[in-house]
């Protein structure tokens, strides 16, 4: 189909893992021989992340903060396992849906976590500091619910528990640092009482142990699934299936469009409106218009990066 | 900001208030705070209870073992999906997901050796016995006896023997591991008297054996296997996404991509003109007619 002269043929290249018939290779060190000799799940979770045997305090401190991304009572990543499972399929697809559940606002490891390299970066290149810094990522990301401080955690110790532990165990460095100057100019520039979440608490201690934001998502994902699939479990255990078209809607939950009797397919041309803007001005109005309706997605705006703002490239 | 719970259950498993997240009757913050590692919380997760010290080794070990298996269906998937740049948790939950009926089959290893086992206190049979009736009964109805064999490592899963050993080791060893032991003692005698090589356990028949016998339930020990692996499809994906090319078709590599045009092999139907309008309807009764189309449908 293509042309494949002079080129190597395909194989899974890898710089994580490999596997022979007799054994399986993460990083250099044969998977066997690692749990034999003593090591462990998290030992093993360090050393395929960032190809390297971990401190035992690390390991300690990442088994702590897994215990605590294991369950969060009904949230998001359990409710939708438990939904795929009224559906009565296999525990994989359970397990799945509570990762997908993983967003940029509910457990936004990758966003909070490049958010604050964006920001030590900056205190570096401008030669401010943690608190200079902290006051303007503060300042311009007024609004955000993902910057590690909120009022989610004024009663429950748990997150500064995290960071009193990450200290009791020295480990806490630069971003455990960083993020306490954000929660004071946080708290400094809110009239609410606010305080150090469990994004912020779990992000910057898991930063701090060298885990990058990607894998800080992925693992705190893949810790809150195993919780997931207990309440997929317990779904399937104790409530009802569901079938296709059983649930109902009720009319007084609908406030869209009202009851409107179907044109005939010859009066269609009357009763269709073209969707097509000829002006600009037309556009807008009828971009206004679809945003009113709830579903068709155009009130949503996703912010994509501006090239604008990035750093010229040589022609491609 | 609201609070209020999403979805309105009753459950055995967890709570949480606005001062506490209590998972089993225990808070979380206090079991990580006492040390317990997260092999411990799977324990009070699953089954309500701390686990004994070596228990909780014997789930480090497995956990160990099991995270990171090279090129597997799972990674595979993880890789491919991220190739088209989603998130990263769609090309994790894609990993995750190929587990099914080849792949890590653990829930139905489990359910098989639960229903043998009161098979055998049913009908009062020793576990050996009822190791060889279990085998008898999958292969004369030509049924793969599930645990056994890898497609990869032909001489045996390297991971697996050493965690049958394992459990002796730190006396986390009962009826499971017996009749699994059984099992394959069953089955490649009856493979040896058919003129056939044994085939050695895998890590479904050591893996998922051992965490029957640290009293998972099929289903958890699933869970606790599939996701245990996504660990490693994360960072699989991470790599693609971070080191590799997006789409994985790039012909300025010098490596051909997995999705290069030259990794096309097709034996479909030969090209063939598209029908006019006119000709539709004809054309259309002329291959119901043929019935050839058949063959090709899925």
């Amino acid at each position: 189909m293509g042309t494949v002269k002079g080129r190597e043929p395909f194989r899974w290249h890898s710089t994580i893992s490999y596997k022979t018939v007799p054994k399986i290779v993460t990083r250099g060190y044969d998977t066997t021989e690692l749990v034999e000799k003593g090591y462990g799940f998290a030992d093993v979770i360090f050393i395929n992340y960032q190809a390297r045997i971990p401190l035992i305090k690390e390991v300690k401190m990442l088994h702590y903060l897994m215990i605590l991304c294991l369950d969060d009572g009904m949230s998001s990543s359990p409710s939708i396992a438990r939904f795929v499972a009224k559906g009565h399929n296999i525990l994989t697809q359970s397990a799945g849906a509570s990762i997908l559940a993983f967003g940029h606002a509910y457990g936004a490891f990758q966003a909070f976590g490049r958010m604050l390299d964006k920001y030590l970066e900056r205190a570096e290149k401008e030669g401010k500091s943690y608190q200079e810094m902290a006051e303007i990522l503060v300042k311009e990301n007024r609004g955000s619910l993902t910057i590690g401080v909120s009022n989610l955690m004024l009663k429950d110790p748990a997150a500064k528990r995290i960071f009193a532990r990450a200290d009791s165990l020295d480990l806490s460095g630069r971003y455990v640092a960083f993020q306490r100057e954000v929660v004071k100019a946080a708290q400094k520039a809110s009239k609410e009482p606010v305080d150090l979440d469990m994004l912020g608490a779990v992000g910057a201690t898991m930063f701090d142990l060298g885990f990058t934001p990607e894998a800080t998502w992925s693992i705190a994902a893949l810790a809150r699934a195993f919780g997931s699939t207990a309440h997929a479990m317990e779904e399937e255990e104790r409530e009802a299936r569901v079938l296709f078209g059983q649930n109902l809607q009720p009319k007084e939950n609908y406030d869209g469009p009202a009851d409107r009797s179907v044109p005939s397919l010859k009066d269609r041309d009357k009763a269709a409106k073209p969707g097509q803007a000829k002006t600009l001005d037309e556009w807008r109005k009828a971009f206004d218009e679809r945003a009113k309706l709830g579903g068709s997605g155009w009130a949503i705006v996703e912010e994509i990066a501006d090239p604008r703002k990035l750093a010229k490239v040589k022609n491609q | 900001m609201e609070r209020e719970p999403l979805i309105k259950r009753k459950s055995a498993i967890s709570y949480k208030t606005e001062e506490k997240t209590v998972l089993r009757g225990y808070n979380l913050s206090d079991l990580a705070e006492e040390g317990y590692t997260f092999c411990d919380a799977l324990f009070v997760l699953f089954q309500g209870r701390i686990p004994t010290e070596a228990e909780e080794k014997m789930l480090e070990y497995e956990m160990g073992e099991f995270l990171e298996h090279s090129m597997s269906p799972s990674a595979a998937a993880a890789i491919s999906t991220m190739g088209g740049r989603p998130q990263l948790p769609a090309a994790v939950a894609a990993g995750v997901m190929t587990f099914g009926g080849a792949h890590g089959p653990g829930a139905a290893h489990g359910y098989m050796l639960n229903k043998y086992l009161e098979r055998a206190r049913v009908e009062g049979k020793s576990l050996k016995e009822m190791g060889k009736i279990l085998v008898d009964e999958y292969m004369d109805a030509g049924m793969p006896v599930m645990g056994l064999g890898q497609p990869q490592h032909i001489h045996g899963d390297p991971r697996a023997m050493p965690t049958h050993r394992k459990q002796k080791e730190l006396k986390v060893d009962g009826v499971y591991l017996d009749l699994q032991e059984a099992i394959e003692e069953a089955f490649n005698k009856r493979r040896e008297a058919e003129g056939k090589k044994t085939i050695a356990v895998n890590m479904i028949g050591a893996g998922n054996t051992a965490l029957a016998e640290l009293g998972f339930a099929p289903n958890a020990a699933w869970g606790i296997g599939i996701l245990c692996r996504g660990f490693s499809c994360a960072c699989h994906a991470i790599e693609n996404m971070k080191k590799g090319h997006a789409w994985m078709a790039s012909t300025r590599e010098r490596m051909i991509q997995m999705l290069d045009l030259s990794m096309i092999v097709y034996d479909g139907i030969p090209d063939r003109p598209v029908p006019s309008q006119e000709e539709r309807e004809e054309y259309a009764q002329g291959e119901l007619e043929k019935g050839e189309y058949k063959k090709w449908v899925l």
